[in-house]
């Protein structure tokens, strides 16, 4: 556990809002490539950073040193930072706001056992799929885990002290395909929620339905057909939808982006998608009353965090906030600026964001399409400040008069975000959470996001 | 401790901790930065780091480990546990340290910088944005001065010393007029002096015009196959792309690339040579040393001929092929003899494409995405910019199928790259 050597420093803080965060980062990772460990490495990153604010301008600074000294020191140049902006940009905006007082800790079980555990893990799951899928021409296992540590105190906000661990054991099988090339599927196995490899990852039989079904997924795009490309009546699978939400609507309604000219800053109070369509950044707890994938308790500005709602029954109700665009827009913040490293200053981010489920069945979803596209995972997606979004799509099946046809190799599909949400006409009543990813925006950033499938029309790629 | 007393430290314990061989890299670096968001300054960062990184052979076995502190008790707990991590780990005659490479001294980049004069080429900047192109908002901008003494020691030998320092840029921007709002748009550059204003840098006057033209995008109706026109900064992605899919060790170790059995065979045009080149006068601070072998400059492709993997050691001795003389980041393609606006009038039917927004290419080097900040053309002529539209194609068919490459080129300090035109390419509307 971190030592506390900045609470301390409280008293010479003064009067402008001054953060002082300690915090340690940890890495593991071991990959094996057909049986051959071609990773096996383990990092560790820490220090200390401060950030003041003075007059509507930000100093920070921060090192890798730790101790009494060395936090002065920091304190000392961030002051000299801030100072230096502002005696030259002389923007004169206001003192922010106090938020909060009181400490806000989060402690979940964490543990960081020796490599070993990851290496005989990766090994039970590589040996499990070699002997099981002879076909496969190549195959992939890896455990990673990551975790953020963090310490810190405020002057005008809560204090604070949480612990972020995640692991996970992504898998790639490849196979031939039926034209000759090769064509491949990836799966993190356990994505579904944060927390340590000891405690996730008991037994390779644990999660041989999610191997099974990725090798027929495989096996099945193996033998499948391009897209026919256009705009379609689609299915989107809760995957595709967590990261509908995170990438097509989340970073547009980032108050930084708003202010940067995304096109939700036209679009508050207004409907930017059908009534069936809430969606919130939550920080902890789930609408259902379970943990989030990553919970957040309280961010990196010192303020306790709580639910963003985005869009209710289809409006656009807010914006995702920092203490100081809260100011500007007139907001609450509710605990969304956060650091990825000691040597990162909190920035706008998401948390767990998700659309909430429907009422239907994913049967009468299908049932209802004539000739469309059931997508089912995603590989990666980019938004713009336009709306308009991206996603890979590494898995899907042609729909037929309702009913589900050949698969599909893999593509990708895009649109506008508020114009396409206001196709949805069906929702799933149920709710698939991912946490394995990270976000990107300056810095990276572990992010849950989850949904339900939905029903809209998309332009899909294809040939 | 210095940089020299962590290196010759860690590498004493690890020996008496059993390592069989062993390296050892270690980096103090400082950077200044300044921030621009929404237009306005809006912070300044000073950060001062550290990085020990370890790799340590026992019994055939590897292990790494990186931490970021230097006191001796943070370097044994590190070098205990890396020993352990390699013995936990299963024996491969392709790990190796480097053999003996060597001892040299890089000194690379402006050592010295001055914040005050970069805060005023920002101001200078943001002032000539605002006139020149008013519809462009900065959503951010960020510029740094980074500064950095490294060294790399191993117990076969060799040592690397480089002192470095470099400006950077880079931008986020988009066009605006009243509700109307366009694709982001970017720019980075790596530079060693701040005599040249920054807007005449990455290529930004450029790309700030052709984001104010694109407010009022064309449709494109259907679905036609043409004519590619990549910008710099989309070859730049492309090329990336190319070398994970086809050249890099995950694909050539597990036999999945299509260009597996292609070294010394023609895969693309026979007018395209493409190359990483860290020691060209255009690049800034490139890499001289990595894995403990200097680095040299190297053709991947050479009119249309598969010179090279893009292979790290490990990757060598595990598939037999020649291990790559630098890592593939500094990009050059051989500049053609026409120029951007000939080629464009040479086009019957395509696209000028600045920035590809796309999943990951398949195995077999399909890719689709979204054509973002890019022109229709039609019959030689730029028709307008479009929206929603989508580009879908093969990495290992578009290169057998360049048109034509431009005499211009772009860079930014860390490729030197040309517009280079495919046909071929499958282009979807609404």
């Amino acid at each position: 556990m971190l030592k506390d050597y900045i609470s301390q420093m409280k008293g010479a803080m003064g009067s402008e809002h001054t953060e002082i965060r300690a915090q340690r980062n940890t890495s593991r990772r071991v990959s094996v490539l057909n049986g051959d460990m071609i990773s096996n490495s383990r990092s560790e990153e820490s220090g200390v950073c401060v950030r003041v604010y003075r007059n509507g301008v930000y100093g920070f600074a921060s090192g890798a040193e730790y101790s009494e000294s060395a936090v002065r020191e920091i304190l000392e140049a961030a002051q000299r930072n801030a100072k230096f902006m502002d005696e030259r940009t002389g923007k004169g905006k206001p003192a922010l706001p106090v938020i909060a007082k009181g400490t806000v800790e989060y402690k979940p079980y964490f543990s960081d056992p020796e490599q070993k555990a990851y290496i005989d893990f990766v090994r039970e799951v590589d040996a499990y799929i070699a002997k099981k899928y002879p076909k496969l021409v190549s195959r992939r296992v890896t455990a990673y885990a990551d975790s953020m540590e963090k310490l810190l105190v405020t002057n005008d906000g809560a204090d604070g002290y949480s612990i972020a661990p995640r692991a996970y054991v992504p898998i790639i099988m490849t196979a031939n395909s039926n034209d000759g090339s090769t064509v491949e599927m990836f799966r993190v196995l356990g994505a579904e929620r944060g927390g340590c490899i000891d405690e996730k990852y008991r037994s390779v039989e644990d999660f041989a339905a999610e191997i099974e079904q990725n090798y027929e997924m495989l096996m099945a795009k193996a033998e499948g057909v391009y897209a026919e490309a256009g705009v379609r009546d689609v299915i989107l699978g809760p995957n595709m939808a967590g990261i509908l939400a995170h990438e097509a609507v989340g970073h547009t309604v980032e108050a930084d982006l708003v202010l940067g000219g995304s096109v939700a800053a036209h679009l508050l109070g207004k409907p930017v998608a059908s009534e069936l369509v809430t969606m919130v950044d939550f920080a902890h707890t789930l609408h259902d009353g379970s943990p989030a994938p990553l919970p957040v308790y309280i961010d990196d500005e010192g303020t306790p965090a709580t639910d963003e709602l985005i869009i209710k029954d289809g409006i656009l109700v807010g914006y995702m906030n920092s203490r100081e665009s809260a100011q500007h827009f007139g907001m609450e913040p509710h605990g969304n600026a956060r650091a990825y490293t000691f040597s990162d200053e909190p920035l706008i981010r998401m948390r767990n964001t998700g659309i909430l489920p429907g009422k239907s069945k994913i049967e009468e979803m299908i049932a209802s399409i004539k000739d469309g596209y059931y997508l089912t995972e995603t590989g990666n997606g980019q938004a713009d400040t336009t709306g308009e979004f991206m996603f890979g799509v590494n898995m899907g099946y042609e729909i037929k008069n309702g009913k589900l046809g050949r698969a599909i190799r893999d593509t990708t599909i895009s649109g506008i975000a508020f114009e396409m949400l206001k196709t949805v006409d069906m929702l799933s009543d149920d709710n698939v959470w991912v946490s394995s990813g990270f976000c990107g925006k300056k810095q990276p950033m572990p992010v849950g996001m989850g949904g339900p499938a939905l029903k809209c029309r998309i332009n899909i790629g294809g040939r | 401790m210095n940089n020299r007393e962590i290196a010759e430290y860690t590498l004493e314990k690890l020996t008496k901790l059993g390592a069989d061989a062993a390296s050892v890299g270690v980096a103090h670096g400082s950077t200044d930065e300044l921030n621009v968001d929404g237009g306005e300054f809006s912070l300044m960062r000073t950060l001062f780091d550290t990085n020990v990184g370890m790799k340590v052979i026992k019994d055939g076995k590897k292990g790494n480990i990186s931490i970021n502190q230097t006191d001796k008790q943070s370097i044994d707990e590190a070098c205990a546990t890396v020993i352990a991590s390699a013995e936990q780990s299963q024996p491969d005659e392709a790990h190796r340290i480097a053999p003996f490479a060597g001892k040299e001294k890089f000194t690379l980049g402006v050592l010295e910088p001055d914040i005050a004069a970069l805060y005023d080429r920002i101001n200078e900047f943001l002032r000539t944005t605002k006139q020149d192109y008013p519809k462009i908002m900065m959503e951010q901008f960020i510029a740094q001065y980074e500064r950095e003494n490294a060294l790399y020691m191993n117990t076969n030998g060799t040592e690397f010393e480089q002192e470095s320092g470099e400006y950077s840029i880079s931008s986020m921007f988009s066009a605006h007029e009243g509700e109307k709002a366009g694709s982001f748009n970017g720019a980075d550059a790596l530079f060693t002096d701040l005599n040249t204003p920054l807007i005449d840098l990455a290529g930004h006057r450029r790309l700030f015009g052709e984001s104010e033209r694109s407010l009022d995008p064309v449709s494109v109706d259907g679905k036609f196959v043409g004519t590619l026109i990549a910008t710099p900064p989309l070859m730049a992605d492309f090329l990336y792309s190319i070398c994970g899919n086809f050249c890099s060790d995950g694909v050539i170790i597990d036999k999945t690339s299509p260009w597996i059995d292609k070294l010394g065979k023609t895969v693309a045009s026979s007018g395209l040579t493409i190359s990483s080149r860290p020691y060209a006068h255009e690049i800034v601070c490139g890499e001289r040393f990595a894995e403990g072998f200097k680095s040299e400059d190297m053709d991947i492709i050479k009119d249309g001929v598969l010179k090279s993997f893009v292979l790290s050691d490990y990757g060598a001795r595990k598939t037999g092929f020649e291990r790559a003389k630098n890592h593939g980041a500094n990009f050059f393609v051989t500049p053609g003899s026409r120029s951007v606006e000939e080629m464009i009038a040479g086009v019957e039917r395509g696209l000028i494409v600045n920035r590809f927004s796309g999943g990951e290419p398949s195995a077999n080097g399909d890719f689709s995405g979204v054509a973002k900040n890019s022109f229709l053309v039609e019959n030689g002529k730029i028709v307008g910019a479009v929206s929603e539209t989508m580009i879908n194609g093969n990495f290992a068919e578009m290169l057998g199928n360049v048109r034509e490459i431009s005499r211009e080129t772009e860079g930014g300090g860390r490729r030197v790259l040309p517009w280079v035109a495919f046909g071929g390419i499958t282009v979807s509307g609404k």
